[in-house]
């Protein structure tokens, strides 16, 4: 009993003392011919069990730990007008999402006229999208408020929609003495063309791609009295084009959406109050028989309080509701037509959880989520809808450091 | 007895946590600071001084009472805001962090010796080396 204990001590202790030299060895920042070379990256480690169903690997009844986030990231500032970023990531997910290394943003900020009162500029490369609140550093644990997202807004499953553009975004920042009001706009082809994002919008069997097109995505926000509340509002608009594979189910079709978001959000010293909620209408066009044009009206929302019981410690409770269609909320039309369950066209996830902040640089949570419907499993983990049971409940626990 | 609370509530304050005052490097073009403008500057969001001065920002560790009593009493935003607004910045390609000192005497060298330096000190230990920003 003693020695495994001891065991766990030890390496435990190893860790921690590996992870410092490593931080206090790669150092933050680094000066390079006279600007600031800031180095800085996160590792973070998830584990899923649920009761049904599979999210984030195979999790139906065992741990899956597919579910992995690893970043760095370098930026320099040659100039007071100018700095240069970019960072790389790795995001495993399951089936969704292997891994692979890719450039997560890589830009260049250029403001163009600064003051008092504010600042303008441009950002060029790729570009995180301004898209609700969590987007910009969505694949950040610390900046997280829970492990998952809030999946309504947030997905998982077409996360390559919303998540950053290749392109350019406009700033205005305006300050003022009651607050702050945070103005972009953004035109980028977003990174659509994989495989992931083709299943997330058109499902397994068909076999072409979509062929990205610029998005347009424009977002206001305004910070009162010192970022207490928060509001904002976003629009991102996207049209997509089809290419069939051989001997596809489908034809060259189009596929259009608006996503409209509205942001809020309240802060006190030890609590925080966040509810977003989201329009999201797809409108398909010209696949052919096997999907006939039509238009889906998808809603979502969620509320979610936060509270800071001691320095290191937070609680969260959320509620998130998605809809595919909010004109067929409960599936009965779609599983009459498609003879599929229809709990695959909404879910309501309730969600609690726990941070503790170690140190700053180390955290860790865990979660329950009791959830109605499937709505947000990726097909990949579930590929068959026979499999899916309505009412399933989901365990996460994650570490996640940073240097 | 609203008064007696209000009173007994802001001398709690008072002995609780440190006065503090934003200071600068001695030939800064400023001598008075408007709020926004400070938030703006500790928010990582204003790079350089009217005069063309790149602005280079020194803190104390988030837990410390110096960074707590600055951002709350001064600033007007909490400390895990600031840190937020910081993490989502740095995260994105969108700002750099401020540069941490470890005790009062490494901040007020660093503001004294580095042109365009902004940080913050209890009032009781500011020196002739450093320069005082009146809010406004």
């Amino acid at each position: 009993m003693c020695v495994p204990f001891k065991f766990v001590k030890t390496t435990v202790g190893f860790f921690i003392q590996g992870v410092f030299l490593l931080w206090t060895t790669f150092a933050h920042a680094v000066n390079l011919m006279g600007s600031e070379l800031q180095l800085h990256g996160f590792l973070t480690q998830g584990v899923v069990i649920t009761s049904d169903n599979n999210f984030l690997g195979q999790s139906n009844k065992k741990a899956s730990t597919d579910f992995r986030e690893i970043g760095v990231n370098a930026s320099l500032r040659p100039t007071s007008d100018l700095q240069l970023s970019a960072g790389l990531l790795s995001h495993k997910a399951g089936g969704t999402d292997n891994g692979n290394v890719r450039l997560d943003y890589g830009l260049a900020d250029w403001t163009i006229s600064s003051s008092e009162q504010g600042r303008s500029g441009i950002r060029l490369g790729r570009v995180k999208n301004s898209y609700g609140l969590y987007n910009k550093t969505r694949d950040v644990a610390f900046t997280r408020p829970s492990i998952l997202l809030p999946q309504s807004i947030y997905f998982e499953r077409s996360r390559n929609l919303t998540l950053a553009g290749d392109g350019a975004e406009f700033y205005l920042d305006r300050n003022y003495e009651a607050g702050n009001l945070f103005v972009t706009f953004a035109l980028g082809k977003p990174q659509i063309g994989s495989e992931a994002s083709k299943v997330a919008l058109v499902g397994l069997l068909p076999n072409g791609r979509f062929e990205p097109k610029i998005a347009q995505i424009s977002q206001a926000m305004y910070e009162g009295d010192g970022g207490k509340y928060r509001l904002g509002y976003t629009v991102l608009r996207f049209d997509t084009h089809y290419s069939p594979g051989v001997r596809d189910v489908l034809q060259a079709g189009q596929l259009k959406s608006m996503v409209q978001i509205f942001s809020s959000q309240y802060n006190a010293e030890n609590w925080s109050l966040t509810s977003e909620y989201a329009l999201r209408p797809i409108s398909i066009k010209n696949f052919g028989p096997n999907a006939p044009d039509s238009t889906t009206h998808g809603q979502s929302y969620y509320i979610q309080g936060s509270y800071r019981l001691a320095p290191k410690w937070e609680a969260l409770l959320r509620y998130d509701v998605m809809y595919i269609d909010s004109e067929d909320r409960d599936g009965k039309v779609f599983a009459a037509a498609t003879r599929r369950p229809g709990f695959t066209r909404f879910s309501k996830d309730w969600t609690t959880g726990v941070r503790f902040d170690l140190t700053p640089e180390f955290m860790l949570r865990a979660e329950y989520h009791r959830v109605d419907g499937t709505a947000y499993l990726p097909v990949q983990d579930n590929p068959d809808p026979r499999a899916l049971e309505r009412r399933w409940d989901m365990f996460m626990l994650l570490g996640s450091f940073r240097f | 007895m609203l008064a007696v609370f209000l009173i007994t509530a802001n001398s709690y304050a008072d002995t609780q946590e440190p006065t503090m005052v934003a200071i600068a490097f001695p030939s800064t073009s400023e001598n008075v600071i408007s709020r926004s403008t400070l938030r703006a500057v500790f928010g990582m969001r204003l790079n350089k001084w009217p005069a063309d001065t790149p602005i280079k920002v020194f803190v104390m560790k988030d837990d410390a009472p110096e960074h707590g009593a600055f951002s709350k009493n001064i600033l007007q935003v909490f400390p895990h805001q600031l840190r937020l607004a910081w993490d989502r910045q740095v995260f994105s390609g969108q700002g750099q962090y401020p540069e941490q000192v470890t005790s009062t005497q490494e901040m007020l060298s660093r503001i004294a010796s580095t042109p365009g330096a902004i940080g913050y000190i209890k009032i009781n230990e500011v020196t002739n080396n450093v320069r005082t920003l009146q809010i406004r």
